[in-house]
Order: C-alpha cells, then sequence, then structure tokens
C-alpha cells in the first residue's frame, strides 16, 4: 500500500469510521430515552348531554356542528387543540394550547371563540379549560377529564370521555 | 369536486407572490428559490394566517388543500426525476480520494451531530408513538442533504462549475443525496412497515426486485431513446410521453410497495443515460412548466403546513437555534475540515464548506416526507424550515465573504493547472434557481 493510499485509510477511518461508530452508540443509548405520551390526532367527544345543557359554555360547545371530535396537534409536551376533525396547527385561532405533563393534560382558550354566535353566557374575558387525563394502556387511548370555565363560580364543569380515533402505532422500529 | 374558482384563484396568488419575492431576492443577490421558499411561508399560518386570518381562511380553506397537494406533489415527482437525472456519482471517480473522504465527511459529520442533538431535542419536541431510531435517522439524514440544484446555480453565476472546487463540490452533493435518500428509504420503509404490519424484509425484497427490474429491464429501453436522440437531435412527442409515463410508474411502485412516491420519480432519474447534450435536452423540455408552475405550489403548500407561531417562547427559540447552529457546523465544518486535510487551500475548502451548506428545495422535500410519516412534530418541522432557509440564505453573502470571486478563480486556475480538467455535469439547476 503506498503512503498516500494508507494516508487516506487512516484519514477515512478517524473522521468516517469513528463517527459511525459514534451513531450506533448515540442510537443505543437513545433507546433508553422516553418522550412525552402520544395524544396526536382526531378524538371522538362523549360528554353527558345534561351537564351540557346546565352551562353556557356547554350550550355553545353543544351548537356547534362539529363539537363531537376534536383535533390535537402535538409538539413534544406542548399540542393545539381545535374542535372538528381540521389539523389545529394551521393557525386558526379558535385553537386551545396546551402542555402534557405525565399522562395529564391542560388548555385553554377564550370561551367566547367556541361559541358560533355570540351570546350572553358563555364568553367576554373567560376561559375555557380543558383538564384531563390519558390512559395509555388501552388501543386506541382514551382520555377522561372535564372541561371548565374560569370566573364563573355557578358554572359546573363538564365531565368527558374521548378516544382517539386515529390510533397512532409505534412510528418506526425500536 | 374541486371548487375550480377557488384552485385557479390560489395558484394566481402563488405564481403572483412567488415572482415577486423570488425577484426581490435576486435583487438582494440570493437564488429566485430562496426568494419562492419565503413567499410560501408568507402565504401560510406564519404570517397571512396571522395577521389576516378571514383572507387566509378565504383562500386556503382546508377543504381545499387536497387539490393544491395533489398538483404539487406532481410537481416535486417530476422535479426530483430532474434531480435524479442531473445526479452522476460515478463523476466521484474523477476526483480521487480528496472527493470521496470530503463527500463522505460532509454525510457524516452532520449525521452524527443530529443524532447527538437528537438526544436532547426527542424528549422535547416528540412523542412516544415516534422511536428514537426514526427520529435521530430522520434528523441525520434531513441535516446532511444538500441542495444540489442551488449549489450548481451559485457555481454556474460565479463561472467556478468546471474548477476544482465546482466539480468537487458537485460530485460531493451528488453523493450526499444520494445517501441521504438511501437512509430516507431506509426510515419511510421501517415506518411504513410498522403502521401496515407488513413485514420489513417483504418491503425490502421488492424494493430489491424493482430496482434490479428498472436497473436491467427499464435502463435499456430509455439507452434506446438516447441512441434516437443522437440519430434525430430531438426526441418524439411519444417517446417524452413515454419517459414520463416511465417516472409516474415507477413513483406509483415506489408508492405501492410501501416507500413514497418520489423515491420512484428519482430513481428513474437516476438511471437515466448520463450523456450531456441529451440530459440538457430532457430537462429543457421537462423543467419550465415543473419551476415555474408546479413548484412554487409546493412551496405553498409547505409554507401552508409551516407555522413559526408554534416556536413560541426563549425555550424553542433556542432548539431552533441549536438546530441551525448544528446544521451548520456539520455540514460546513464538516466539509472544510476534510477537504483542507486532504490538500485544499484553506480559503477554497471553506468556499466548498459553504457550498455544502446549502439545503434549499431539497430539505424541504425531505421535511414534508417526514411531517406526513409523523416522525418529526409541526413545531419541529416548522424550525428544520427556518433551517433550510437560513443555510441557504447565508450561502451567497458567505462566499463572497470568505471567497472573494477574484481570489477564488485565481486559486481554482492555480490548481486546475496541476490537475488534469474534470467535467461537472449540471443538474436541473438554470431554472430552477435562476
Amino acid at each position: 500500500m503506498s503512503k498516500t493510499n494508507r494516508n487516506f485509510v487512516i484519514a477515512y477511518f478517524l473522521l468516517v469510521g469513528l463517527p459511525i461508530l459514534g451513531l450506533v452508540g448515540v442510537l443505543k443509548s437513545g433507546r433508553n430515552l422516553t418522550a412525552p405520551i402520544s395524544v396526536d390526532g382526531v378524538w371522538q367527544l362523549q360528554a353527558d348531554p345534561a351537564q351540557l345543557a346546565a352551562s353556557p359554555c356547554g350550550q355553545a360547545l353543544a351548537s356547534r356542528s362539529d363539537a363531537t371530535t376534536f383535533a390535537i396537534s402535538q409538539s413534544g409536551k406542548t399540542f393545539l387543540l381545535g374542535f372538528g376533525s381540521v389539523n389545529p396547527s394551521n393557525g386558526s385561532r379558535s385553537v386551545a394550547s396546551g402542555t402534557i405533563d405525565g399522562t395529564r393534560l391542560r388548555a385553554s382558550l377564550p370561551a367566547n371563540s367556541i361559541a358560533s354566535a355570540p351570546d350572553g353566557g358563555c364568553g367576554q374575558g373567560r376561559e375555557l379549560t380543558l383538564a384531563a387525563t390519558v390512559n395509555p394502556k388501552t388501543d386506541p387511548r382514551s382520555l377522561a377529564g372535564t372541561f371548565s370555565i374560569s370566573d364563573c363560580p355557578s358554572c359546573a364543569s363538564i365531565e368527558f370521555h374521548a378516544v382517539r380515533l386515529a390510533a397512532s402505532s409505534k412510528k418506526g422500529p425500536l | 369536486m374541486p371548487d375550480l374558482f377557488k384552485l385557479v384563484l390560489q395558484i394566481s396568488v402563488i405564481l403572483a407572490l412567488c415572482r415577486v419575492v423570488g425577484g426581490i431576492f435576486r435583487k438582494l443577490g440570493q437564488p429566485r428559490v430562496v426568494g419562492e421558499m419565503f413567499a410560501g411561508i408568507l402565504l401560510g399560518p406564519s404570517l397571512l394566517g396571522w395577521i389576516a386570518p378571514g383572507i387566509s381562511s378565504y383562500l386556503f380553506p382546508s377543504s381545499s388543500l387536497g387539490f393544491l397537494n395533489a398538483l404539487s406533489q406532481i410537481g416535486v415527482v417530476v422535479f426530483m426525476f430532474l434531480v435524479g437525472l442531473g445526479i452522476n456519482p460515478r463523476e466521484l471517480k474523477n476526483h480521487g480520494h480528496a472527493a470521496v473522504l470530503t463527500s463522505h465527511v460532509s454525510i457524516t459529520a452532520p449525521f452524527v451531530l443530529a443524532a447527538f442533538l437528537s438526544l436532547y431535542l426527542y424528549p422535547k419536541l416528540s412523542d412516544d408513538s415516534v422511536a428514537f431510531t426514526s427520529f435521530a435517522l430522520f434528523m441525520g439524514s434531513a441535516m446532511s442533504v444538500t441542495a444540489f440544484p442551488v449549489l450548481a446555480r451559485i457555481l454556474i453565476e460565479r463561472g467556478l462549475l468546471q474548477s476544482r472546487l465546482g466539480t468537487v463540490a458537485i460530485a460531493s452533493a451528488a453523493v450526499d443525496d444520494v445517501t441521504g435518500w438511501c437512509i430516507l428509504a431506509y426510515i419511510v420503509v421501517l415506518t411504513r412497515a410498522a403502521h401496515s404490519g407488513t413485514s420489513i424484509w417483504m418491503t425490502i425484497g421488492g424494493i430489491l426486485v424493482f430496482a434490479a427490474f428498472m436497473i436491467y429491464a427499464v435502463r435499456p429501453l430509455l439507452r434506446r431513446l438516447e441512441i434516437s436522440y443522437r440519430d434525430r437531435g430531438q426526441l418524439s412527442e411519444n417517446a417524452l410521453a413515454l419517459m414520463l409515463l416511465l417516472v409516474l410508474g415507477s413513483a406509483l411502485c415506489t408508492e405501492w410497495l410501501g416507500l413514497h412516491l418520489l423515491f420512484g420519480a428519482f430513481m428513474m432519474g437516476a438511471i437515466m443515460p448520463k450523456e450531456r447534450t441529451f440530459v440538457r435536452y430532457v430537462l429543457d423540455r421537462f423543467e419550465t412548466i415543473t419551476v415555474t408552475l408546479l413548484l412554487p405550489l409546493f412551496f405553498a403548500f409547505t409554507g401552508l403546513r409551516t407555522n413559526i407561531g408554534l416556536v413560541k417562547g426563549p425555550e424553542m427559540w433556542m432548539y431552533c437555534g441549536l438546530i441551525v447552529l448544528v446544521a451548520t457546523v456539520g455540514k460546513l465544518g464538516g466539509s472544510t475540515l476534510a477537504s483542507w486535510l486532504t490538500g485544499m487551500p484553506g480559503r477554497e475548502a471553506a468556499g466548498l464548506g459553504t457550498l455544502m451548506n446549502t439545503r434549499g428545495l431539497m430539505e424541504l422535500v425531505i421535511l414534508d416526507i417526514g411531517l406526513d410519516i409523523k416522525v418529526i412534530s409541526p413545531a419541529l418541522f416548522s424550525m428544520m424550515v427556518i433551517m433550510a432557509l437560513v443555510t441557504t440564505f447565508m450561502a451567497t453573502p458567505l462566499l463572497d465573504w470568505i471567497c472573494p470571486d477574484r481570489i477564488l478563480r485565481e486559486e481554482s486556475a492555480k490548481a486546475a493547472a496541476q490537475e488534469p480538467p474534470a467535467r461537472a455535469m449540471v443538474p436541473a439547476a438554470e431554472t430552477i434557481s435562476a
């Protein structure tokens, strides 16, 4: 082997071979990492009609044609939630932004943005807050929690249950 | 049925804005394609949807985006065919060990750094439906890609295409792109196999059989097209239609096999005969409509999916800054170091690194696939789009600063006098970035 070829082999090993070995190490160590629980997708919402009717924002929600589903667009520990099945990350202003902590979700949006028409009971300075817990053991995943309205002592929380329609299986190996 | 009025209105707005913004960027000394990418973002939720949500939802209602996407994907299919057509990795052989080392380091350095960065970003920007391996490999392939057409355009504008710097850059970018697409194919196969329940070995076997069919059955047919062109100086409309059918057929096969439409189109371009005048002739037939009509639709569709508002708060902007930094250090630094170690003068080596750091449209194509298969989240997608824009935008001014034209030409001429002349294939660059 000539000197030039030998130098090339050494340089190739140092600059290409060693980094590839490093890559293998990174991929192995990364398997132990845990990412936030997946909630991305479209969810079917189920709530007690009586509870909806008893709350001003519940009435507004129930009057929406798309109120039976909501879509979540997740980016790590943060997410956007919008009613209907349209991806909420398209910039619409009537979406809630929220965070994920373990299996718990919390999101809020201006209460008046869920009403399809102005009404006296739901809105103007109030916030609709969603607090829920994901059950990761069910397939498809399910959510259970409440919608509550800020600054409204007389408004009862609305309990809900939701099931993910677009079940997301493991995207990738290992 | 599509709302034709809305669709034509969308196309008109997109084309007009792309021409205007592309023109402004040209005046700023940037390739037009950077302006068109930027125009796409202006039309999305990052600007139009933010300042005028009413106009945005009238112009681009969610229900209409499927048609826009379909048209833009056809454009990208043809574009990937043109990229494959322009790429000739065998040219690397003309440049010896230096180019082999440079091209391979320009892949491994950003790839490995991206994998390290993934250790930090995965728990913050991904979720448990994405495996770490897929995430890290995707980040690696997205950061190691080079915008072959933009790079070629910059070299053409500076009269450096036939210089040592130009030929090594073109050859290295070709190898980078082929390697990047192979790795991306692997990730897509793994991801889709996990979803569909089909054995991964069945998918890989199918792809190998398809590749063998393309090389041993379709390629000889394409050689006959080249012979026909040589005899007549042109191809008949039937021959061009057959070529287009083969591109679409190849794209459909890879999609059906669980890969992606774009891989088939790229493969078809890659196995085409590489005789220069034939390549130029085919590029001329397909480029204009693809570049002036269909690619702006792709930029707009990508812009509609890019929401810079998702990069919210100092923490998210820090992640974004880290992505830009790691992508630049890996690609620019890795390429510069390797070419300098193999004997290229420092200034020229830094110029090569700057050129290799250009990501442009190729990056957007890869990111769109990543978002489609949900390996990356919408916020990470937006950060990576910002990275693509920043690294592409910085190429021209950085090259001006590191390697003023006069000095670069002198160094290249000096080097060329000591080496046999090299030949660089020009990909779909002239109209794409002009």
